[in-house]
């Protein structure tokens, strides 16, 4: 190797190849990891109001239970996942309804509306929630979720605000 | 090899070292140089040439036309001209698999069959010459691939022009040349010439073959990528092949207007009992296959009829995401038919009348349907056919017969006034009133075909009387 | 502070020793022709890469086959250009891996010592081939049912074993989910099981015998 402080030619041939080394890595690397992370970066479902049910079947006090199909794609399948819950009317103000999500908030399963118990009950970990969601017993960190946002359409049916995701 | 030899080789090889250089970073540096080139290459391929769509697998579908990967071309060509020739081309193993055995064997073992140390080509006239007649070979085989031994009007004439030049020259030259380096002991010049002479004539009369071969129309074969795309793509194939029966939107529930099924009840396809009943693949053999028995013919390639695989598919797309209220419909899907009209704007047969006309006529008003004679596909059919061509479209004529039939008049018998001649139309439904509109609009103004002539007939409004001060 | 790291590393893997006998060699004088061989090396690796990159998405059964590639050029970003190149990687592999064929068959460089080194390079090209091959099937589109329907059928006119061999090939008699789960298995995990091997053996060669010089006329 030369001592001047000229680039002698092996020097440039090494830098050459490594900077064409790394261009062809950078080249390919980016579109890669792009690539590779795209599903993580997709927006969920989008929202719709979904009918659950009309109103007059609705008793006042007692939960009413619905349940709805929504169907996403993921990728190139259709999956197809199901929703439920139960609406409480507490008077007979329409809009003074309380709907619940029946996904139990420990860990995904689905609560049932026990009679008897006066609660809704999770069958994996015996959680219980009140009528009104809230816990009672087991290990849920929070109360049942609800459907904030719903409507009474023209035909009297009641619709809630769904979002996937 | 004896030892000598061996050791001269070592030594030449040691002189050559001796004045050469280091594989890092010399030779490195032109392998990466190269291997730049071709990634840039096939990056511009990738980018600005891309993979051509295609339709999906379809093993019902036997009109498809098989091809290779280009670089079996050769191969097939090879087959299909070796097939030719009379009695051996009966044999086809000898084709298929002893002819390329033969070839890869000799490829293989060319090291113990060309065994003498001489590498300058000056010496090696036999094997090059053979490889060089080779080479030409397969590319003209590649290249004259596409073109049919046999041309439509039954001449063989193309297809013994190809066996020519694809087999029987190339066989011959290499047969000249194993004789000339053997037997006849001839120079390595002359043999080159000679290999030369074989492949010029190869590459002239495949050249010829290319010239007069019949240019074949490139099949473009749509494919619907996107959801949006295939939406379109089902719901201009649901237009022309069930709209007749089931009706633009699915409701129909008693058939009308079809010869044979009149008033025959049907499920509506649009409803919850049909759409989360049937999963997609039993909708798309219900498709195919039909029901015979309860009067749906078969739509599918399997069973004798248009559809390929791919088609049904995309309808089964279209009803799921128009119909099933579970579907999201992307926003891109429902824009409107045709582009709204502005007051006093003139539709034309490009933009307004052809979606409308595929839409909610063609179903019926296409070749092989009982429609009095009346096709509607392109923009002369409409204009130029049907047993009432003289009074169907008549510019500026409000009493076109098109026209009243459209806003629920009938066209009664002028010989019998009791007997509808033209039934309403659609039989099914009245179109709504915007697509009636456009196409009154359309004929009042002499029916223009591009959106230039529409907008040649643009009448603007009056403007509005400004009340003077 | 690197020096010591790179000695430390140097001690247990022998990093000099490999840097002379690997990359600090004397060649004859090289010509631009040479380059053909790392050029297949190179497409080897940019396949090897978008090949696995495509396996992420790509599900190798009639049912979704031709979905899921449909869902890496429109759904995935980038998904095109992965696939571009992995298409057009193989058509150029193709032409460099028969053109470096060539070379070496014109310079006559499989000559002693080299006899070995041409052997492994001849099974390396029909790998190349059968990568080609198997991969067509894979998008499972109209163009890959057909070609393979073809192709498989040729293998079927041998004398006697012909029909075994055309069902082995397939997964039975006809072309069907068992085929393309096959063709999937040769195309990622046999044939470039194989390649990778021979390229090794190839390499090895290469580095013991040293590049062939261009060859003079007193050759």
């Amino acid at each position: 190797m030369s001592d001047s402080k000229e680039l002698s030619r092996r020097d440039f041939i090494k830098v050459t190849t490594g900077i064409v080394g790394g261009a062809i890595g950078l080249a390919l690397g980016l579109p890669s990891i792009s690539y590779l992370i795209d599903p993580a970066l997709r927006e969920g479902g989008k929202e719709a109001w979904i009918p659950i049910g009309r109103l007059e079947n609705m008793e006042i006090g007692k939960p009413y239970q619905f349940s709805f199909t929504r169907v996403q794609v993921n990728g190139w399948e259709r999956t197809s996942s199901s929703f439920g819950g139960y609406a409480l009317r507490n008077s007979e103000d329409p809009n003074d309804l309380l709907i619940l999500n029946s996904r139990c908030t420990h860990l995904a399963c689905t609560v049932n509306w026990s009679e008897q118990a006066g609660a809704y009950l999770c069958p994996c970990h015996d959680a219980k929630f009140s009528p009104t969601g809230e816990v009672l017993d087991g290990p849920p960190p929070r109360p049942l979720d609800s459907f904030a946002e719903h409507r009474l359409t023209e035909d009297g049916v009641i619709e809630i605000f769904f979002k996937a995701g | 090899m004896d030892d000598k030899s061996k050791k001269q080789i070592n030594n030449r090889y040691e002189q050559e070292l001796n004045k050469g250089e280091f594989f890092w970073p010399d030779s490195i540096f032109k392998d990466v140089i190269v291997s730049l080139g071709i990634f840039v290459l096939v990056l511009l391929l990738a980018t600005f040439v891309g993979v051509a769509p295609e339709p999906k697998a379809d093993p019902s579908d036997s009109t498809y036309i098989p091809r290779p990967e280009w670089y079996f071309l050769f191969l097939f060509k090879f087959l299909a001209l070796y097939g030719q020739i009379p009695l051996l081309g009966k044999i086809e193993w000898l084709a298929t698999v002893l002819i390329p055995g033969i070839a890869i064997g000799i490829l293989t073992l060319l090291p113990l069959i060309e065994k003498s140390p001489q590498r300058h080509y000056s010496k090696r006239a036999l094997p090059l010459s053979i490889m060089a007649i080779m080479l030409v070979g397969i590319v003209l085989l590649t290249l004259t691939s596409e073109v049919p031994t046999v041309s439509e009007d039954g001449s063989t004439l193309l297809g013994l022009l190809q066996a020519l030049a694809g087999l029987a020259i190339p066989g011959a030259g290499m047969i000249v040349l194993l004789l000339m380096s053997y037997v006849f002991k001839s120079s390595a010049r002359l043999m080159a010439w000679t290999a030369g002479l074989v492949a010029l004539s190869m590459i002239l009369i495949s050249g010829t073959v290319l010239a007069f071969a019949p240019e074949r129309a490139a099949e473009d074969t749509e494919v619907a990528t996107t959801i949006v795309d295939q939406i379109f793509a089902g719901q201009d194939l649901y237009s022309i092949h069930c709209v007749e029966c089931h009706g633009d939107d699915g409701k129909v529930e008693v058939i009308e207007g079809v010869e044979g099924l009149e008033g025959e009840k049907i499920t509506p396809i649009n409803s919850r009992d049909v759409l989360y009943t049937v999963t997609d693949s039993a909708m798309v053999e219900v498709i195919a296959y039909g029901r015979p028995n309860a009067g749906m013919p078969p739509f599918g390639k399997a069973y004798g009829a248009e559809l390929s695989k791919s088609e049904i598919d995309y309808i089964v797309v279209f009803m799921r995401y128009m119909w099933d209220d579970r579907f999201e419909v992307p926003q891109e899907a429902l824009k409107p038919l045709f582009p709204p009209l502005a007051k006093g704007e003139v539709p034309s047969y490009d933009v307004h009348i052809q979606p409308i006309v595929k839409r909610y006529c063609v179903s019926c008003h296409r070749a092989g349907k009982e429609n009095n004679n009346y096709l509607m596909t392109s923009y002369e059919e409409i204009l130029t056919t049907g047993d009432n061509v003289d009074y169907n479209i008549i510019a500026g004529d409000e009493a076109s017969y098109f026209l009243q039939v459209i806003q629920e008049t009938p066209i009664m018998n002028p010989e019998k006034p009791d007997e509808e001649l033209i039934g309403v139309m659609p039989p099914s439904r009245a179109l709504k009133p915007n697509v009636v509109g456009a196409l009154v609009r359309w004929i009042m103004n002499g029916m223009p075909r591009t959106a230039e002539q529409a907008a040649g007939l643009f009448v603007p409004p009056a403007p509005e009387a400004t009340p003077t001060p | 502070m690197w020096k010591k790291v790179y000695e430390w590393m140097d001690e247990r893997l022998g990093l000099n020793e490999i840097y002379t006998s690997l990359l600090d060699r004397p060649e004859p004088k090289g010509n631009w022709w040479n380059t053909l061989g790392s050029a297949s090396l190179f497409l080897f690796l940019l396949q090897g890469l978008t090949g696995i990159f495509l396996t992420v998405y790509y599900t190798p059964s009639p049912d979704h086959a031709y979905d899921s590639i449909q869902y890496i050029m429109e759904g995935v970003a980038y998904g095109w250009l992965i696939r571009g190149i992995h298409h057009w990687g193989a058509t150029l592999m193709v032409i460099v891996v028969f053109v470096h064929m060539l070379r070496v068959f014109v310079t006559a460089s499989f000559k002693y010592p080299r006899e070995l080194t041409w052997l492994i390079g001849i099974g390396l090209l029909l790998a190349t081939l059968g990568m080609g091959f198997t991969g067509y099937l894979l998008p499972w589109n109209q163009r890959a049912y057909w070609a393979t329907t073809v192709g498989t059928q040729i293998a079927g006119t041998v004398p006697f074993i012909g029909e075994f061999i055309l069902k082995a090939l397939r997964g039975g008699p006809d072309l069907s989910a068992l085929t393309l789960q096959r063709f999937f298995s040769a195309h990622i995990w046999m044939l470039p099981a194989v390649l990778a091997g021979f390229i090794g053996v190839h390499l090895y060669l290469i580095i013991r015998h040293g590049e062939s010089h261009w060859p003079k006329r007193e050759d």
